[in-house]
């Protein structure tokens, strides 16, 4: 029944961004294929994942964009932010040059996506607690003053990470039933599929665009 | 078996003369270089205006530049590692101290290498995670480095003490001051994942590791860019598995002088600045596309309508010379073409639009994701298939 192209009903878009060696690709990993690559290469420019969750019985595709956390890939990284529908900063909690550049991190995310897009803070790492540099304390108290959702995970574990990547969902998806997140907009970060076409259009990828309100 | 045998003679006809005639060198390895006798070091040092065409200069050549690279190695690695060894740091003194704010203070310079050598670990034990080359020991080390008795400060030491221990002091309701015991169980956080080989034995990685921390010390206007990791793996697997052990012994050396040459011709795609001129990523991207077009329409059109930006992948593509795409033998050989291309590197962007032709059937008839996944992770195949393809589009 379910099995059609449009076996979904929303596509979210996210991007995970932070820097270099905090964990990205590996939370990304994690997340799609339940599983930690410890050989995980760095990341040039982009990479690329999606899984499908559900939310309130409704399913949702998540396409997840992570970026390459060096500086000299930030402007091209920069293109991505655009229509993001969630963002996932990421700190490592070993590291804490890592965290001071959070409030960079912050400015490029809230002045290059629209003022909807839900932004997760995540302390990566949590699972090397003797090497602890940053404490859950201060990184929640950053996270509250600058109205952020957070939790610190381990990519190695797995602790949280399914937590931190539909907690985000939940949040969009909540915005949207509540009317805060236009999905009329170009750049909400989400699109709208009709939830059961019967199996018509089925060459067609692209979903069309919201068809009657979503609440 | 006999095409094989005859093709060695061609090679060894050509690289046995006394001058050798470097168009039609170029020509033989265009089509790869054969595998064995080394062959493939010789050439790609060649090819990257690494050895000059007259053979009878190599004995000297060789000489010399090996002993320029171990005069380099003296001078910003062994000498400054002497003085950061031990207790008596000579640099200690009332004008110069670790919180010196003077950029010209050794200890900031100091700190700062050391920021860029702990990004360089972090990429050079993840190098071609694939093959197990990388990890293991080199024949070769560095004598003067990994000696247990010569007291220098290795680069393997540097990372490790990059990381400062820290301790936690409180004081307790009685006023005595308590250390929480947090610090003695601190571990070294660059080598968790990875074993170290013991004292005196050195892996492959850790040789490649130094080259390039002497590469963006001499280039400190550019530095370390990830990525340059994928762009000597190659070339250092191939000049460390010489079977000409003499060559073999120096790989670290020629390795050094080939990949400052090799980055010397694509180093603007390493340059953020760069991005949108016309030596940069950016027309590189557009390069392709606009030969894609020329010779795919239908596909062009696809990717365009779909969204699928040149950035998402190409990008990646042509920064690494496709290094990351295939696994190192066919890295090796598509590199046989892109080093013996006459205008380096414009076969690189036929090889690229090749590789979209020759999976264009997945993606017409995938969505976004699939495209995307696709792209990203480029599947098995003939890479001889891409190759050909890459011919027949490239313009003579």
């Amino acid at each position: 029944m379910a099995a059609g192209p449009y076996n979904y009903s929303y596509i979210f878009k996210y991007i995970i961004i932070g820097d270099m060696g905090v964990g990205k690709s590996c939370l990304l990993h994690q997340f799609t294929e339940k599983k930690f690559m410890a050989d995980c290469p760095h990341t040039i420019g982009v990479e690329f994942g999606t899984r499908i969750i559900e939310v309130s019985g409704q399913k949702i595709k998540l396409q997840i964009w992570d970026t390459a956390g060096q500086e000299r890939f930030r402007a091209v990284t920069r293109s991505y932010y655009r229509g993001a529908a969630g963002a996932l900063m990421v700190y490592d909690i070993t590291r804490r040059s890592t965290y001071n550049h959070l409030s960079s991190w912050l400015t490029d995310a809230r002045n290059l996506t629209n003022p909807n897009t839900v932004i997760f803070l995540i302390g990566n790492k949590c699972d090397l607690e003797a090497q602890r540099d940053v404490t859950y304390e201060e990184a929640k108290q950053f996270a509250d003053e600058n109205g952020l959702l957070f939790l610190e995970a381990s990519a190695k574990t797995g602790e949280n990470v399914e937590e931190a990547f539909l907690d985000t969902a939940r949040k969009i998806y909540q915005n949207i039933q509540d009317g805060s997140l236009d999905l009329n907009a170009a750049e909400s970060g989400v699109q709208h599929k009709p939830s059961s076409p019967r199996g018509t259009q089925l060459s067609n990828d692209q979903p069309t665009n919201k068809e009657g309100c979503a609440c | 078996m006999a095409t094989y045998r005859a093709r060695l003679k061609e090679f060894e006809d050509c690289l046995e003369t006394e001058k050798i005639d470097v168009k039609h060198l170029r020509s033989l390895c265009f089509q790869g270089i054969p595998d064995g006798r080394g062959l493939r070091a010789k050439c790609w040092k060649i090819l990257l205006n690494y050895l000059p065409p007259l053979t009878t200069d190599w004995p000297d050549f060789l000489k010399k530049q090996r002993g320029v690279y171990q005069q380099l190695l003296e001078e910003l690695i062994i000498t400054p590692g002497k003085q950061g060894s031990g207790n008596s740091r000579e640099d200690v003194t009332f004008a110069d101290h670790p919180l010196n704010p003077n950029p010209d203070s050794q200890w900031s310079q100091y700190f700062k290498d050391n920021d860029v050598l702990l990004q360089i670990d972090k990429d050079v034990r993840r190098l071609c995670p694939d093959i197990s080359f990388f990890q293991q020991a080199t024949d070769h080390p560095c004598e003067r480095l990994v000696n247990a008795e010569s007291g220098i400060e290795t680069l393997r030491k540097r990372v490790e003490h990059t990381i400062l221990k820290a301790a936690n002091v409180g004081k307790n309701r009685l006023g005595i001051t308590v250390t929480n015991v947090r610090c003695s169980t601190r571990r070294k956080v660059a080598v968790e994942e990875y074993e170290t080989l013991p004292e005196g034995q050195e892996a492959h990685w850790e040789v490649v590791e130094r080259v390039l921390f002497l590469y963006a010390k001499l280039n400190p206007g550019q530095g370390y860019v990830q990525g340059m990791n994928e762009i000597i793996g190659p070339l250092y697997y191939v000049f460390a598995s010489d079977p000409n052990k003499d060559w073999q012994e120096h790989a670290e050396a020629d390795t050094f002088f080939c990949f400052t040459n090799l980055m010397s011709e694509i180093r603007d795609n390493f340059i953020k600045m760069l991005d949108d001129s016309a030596s940069g990523i950016g027309s590189s991207m557009q390069n392709v596309l606009t030969l894609l077009k020329k010779h795919d329409q239908q596909l062009w059109r696809c990717l365009e309508d779909r969204g699928v930006r040149p950035q998402f992948y190409l990008f990646r593509w042509l920064t690494l010379l496709l290094s990351q795409e295939f696994k190192m033998p066919d890295v090796i050989r598509v590199w046989d073409s892109l080093f013996a291309d006459r205008r380096r590197f414009d076969f690189l962007y036929c090889v690229c639009c090749a590789m979209i032709i020759c999976i264009r059937t997945r993606i017409l008839e995938g969505d976004f994701s699939d495209t995307m996944r696709t792209l990203q992770n480029y599947p098995d195949g003939d890479i001889h298939v891409v190759l050909r393809k890459a011919v027949e589009i490239c313009p003579s």
